[in-house]
């Protein structure tokens, strides 16, 4: 799995890790207790991952703005959103989540229903490996359905388990 | 220097400053919602925003004296010599006695044109699979959607900057200059600039009150213009 890291995730992680070396000098929770330290960290290190994922998933909707869509840049990116969804669930350590006072917009119900979660973000997994497949087989009409399954599951998971955008 | 006449008149009308005001409260507001993720709150507020600021425009051709672009805006050849003038601590070109000066002037237009950008921005900002999206979003594709929303956060600090600018230019008023700009911008009310003032400038009585259907007709061209944006009807389905 570590090698397989992609390699934009690199700089983020190692960044956070020597935010955590140095004491953080970020915001820290009104309780202020040290221990909202390494939780502030993760938070930051997940929200680098899901950024990554939004990134490939703009870099793979991009490619159908033109006339043909560049598989490898398709199958790149779905594999980049594989690997970083297979994070998502090691990123949420109980007290992570919006009632922490964590500047985040993780709702409570991931650590209430956490097999709902995991199955949330094992359908992006599924999604994104199903989308890497289809574009390294160069099958249009499947990586067309691939994209609509994974914005299918990036937003069947924010409508339930994110803080409401509207 | 003209004698300073100790009376006070009316300078700034009622809609100029419940637009002006309306900006200070809504543009912190604006960054709140955006920090803390109440982006339903950031979405109703910035259309808000949008209507005033195309009432502020729409006033600055049909509104009270001061209220107009055709008399604040001057020449950019006039501007460049008030700057000069107010760098050098020389007397600048003539003024009108009573609203914007020269310089003053021109920083409002930028002002309101960099609150008109930002919220132009914002309207195509987001992304439909992650979070808010600006209502006219669906116009453009997933990459300029992103170009915008990242220049949606940059300019927020130009923004931020101009705003400074103001706030920095009515502090030196104020402590310098020792005139109080922040009072007739509440009361309406103040006195004739301690300026060099135009030979035969009129308004030395004060502006025309501000006349009902004229508001009425910019704020429904306004809201006209932000309910069409709004509803989604410029967005093909």
């Amino acid at each position: 799995m570590i090698q397989r890291l992609p390699l934009r995730l690199m700089l983020p992680i190692g960044l956070a890790s020597l935010v955590v070396a140095c004491g953080s000098p970020e915001p820290t929770t009104e309780t202020g207790d040290s221990a909202a330290e390494p939780e502030a960290s993760i938070i930051e290190v997940r929200q680098e991952n899901f950024e990554g994922i939004a990134d490939a998933f703009k870099a793979i909707r991009g490619q159908f703005e033109g006339d043909t869509p560049d598989f490898v840049v398709v199958e790149t990116n779905a594999s980049i959103i594989n690997a970083n969804a297979q994070l998502i669930t090691g990123h949420f350590p109980e007290g992570t989540g919006i009632d922490s006072g964590a500047e985040t917009e993780a709702l409570e119900v991931i650590w209430e229903t956490p097999e709902e979660f995991a199955e949330a973000a094992g359908n992006l997994v599924a999604a994104s490996s199903a989308l890497a497949d289809a574009a390294a087989a160069q099958d249009l009409a499947a990586v067309q359905e691939g994209v609509g399954n994974l914005g299918g599951a990036c937003k069947a998971c924010h409508d339930v388990f994110r803080v409401e955008q509207e | 220097m003209a004698a300073v006449s100790q009376t006070k008149i009316a300078i700034w009308d009622w809609p100029v400053r419940v637009t002006h005001w309306a900006f200070a409260l809504i543009i912190p507001a604006m960054w709140w919602t955006a920090e803390n993720s109440q982006m339903g709150w950031h979405k109703r507020l910035g259309l808000l925003l949008l209507a005033l600021v195309i009432f502020r425009f729409l006033w600055g051709l049909a509104g009270t004296e001061t209220a107009r672009f055709a008399r604040f805006v001057k020449a950019p050849a006039t501007l460049i010599n008030a700057v000069i003038a107010a760098l050098s601590r020389k007397p600048g070109p003539p003024e009108e006695p009573i609203g914007h000066g020269t310089i003053g002037g021109w920083s409002t237009l930028v002002l309101l044109g960099a609150i008109l950008t930002q919220i132009s921005l914002g309207l195509f900002a987001g992304d439909p699979f992650d979070g808010a999206t600006g209502p006219l979003n669906s116009l453009v594709g997933v990459s300029l959607a992103d170009r915008l929303t990242d220049w949606h956060e940059t300019f927020f600090w130009a923004l931020i900057g101009l705003i400074a600018v103001h706030l920095c230019a009515i502090a030196f008023y104020h402590f310098v200059s020792r005139r109080n700009l922040v009072g007739p911008m509440i009361s309406g009310m103040g006195q004739v600039n301690g300026l060099d003032i135009r030979e035969g400038a009129a308004l030395k009585n004060g502006i025309s009150p501000a006349s009902l259907p004229r508001v009425l007709a910019c704020a429904a061209i306004s809201a006209l213009i932000v309910a069409a944006i709004a509803s989604g009807i410029l967005v093909p389905a």
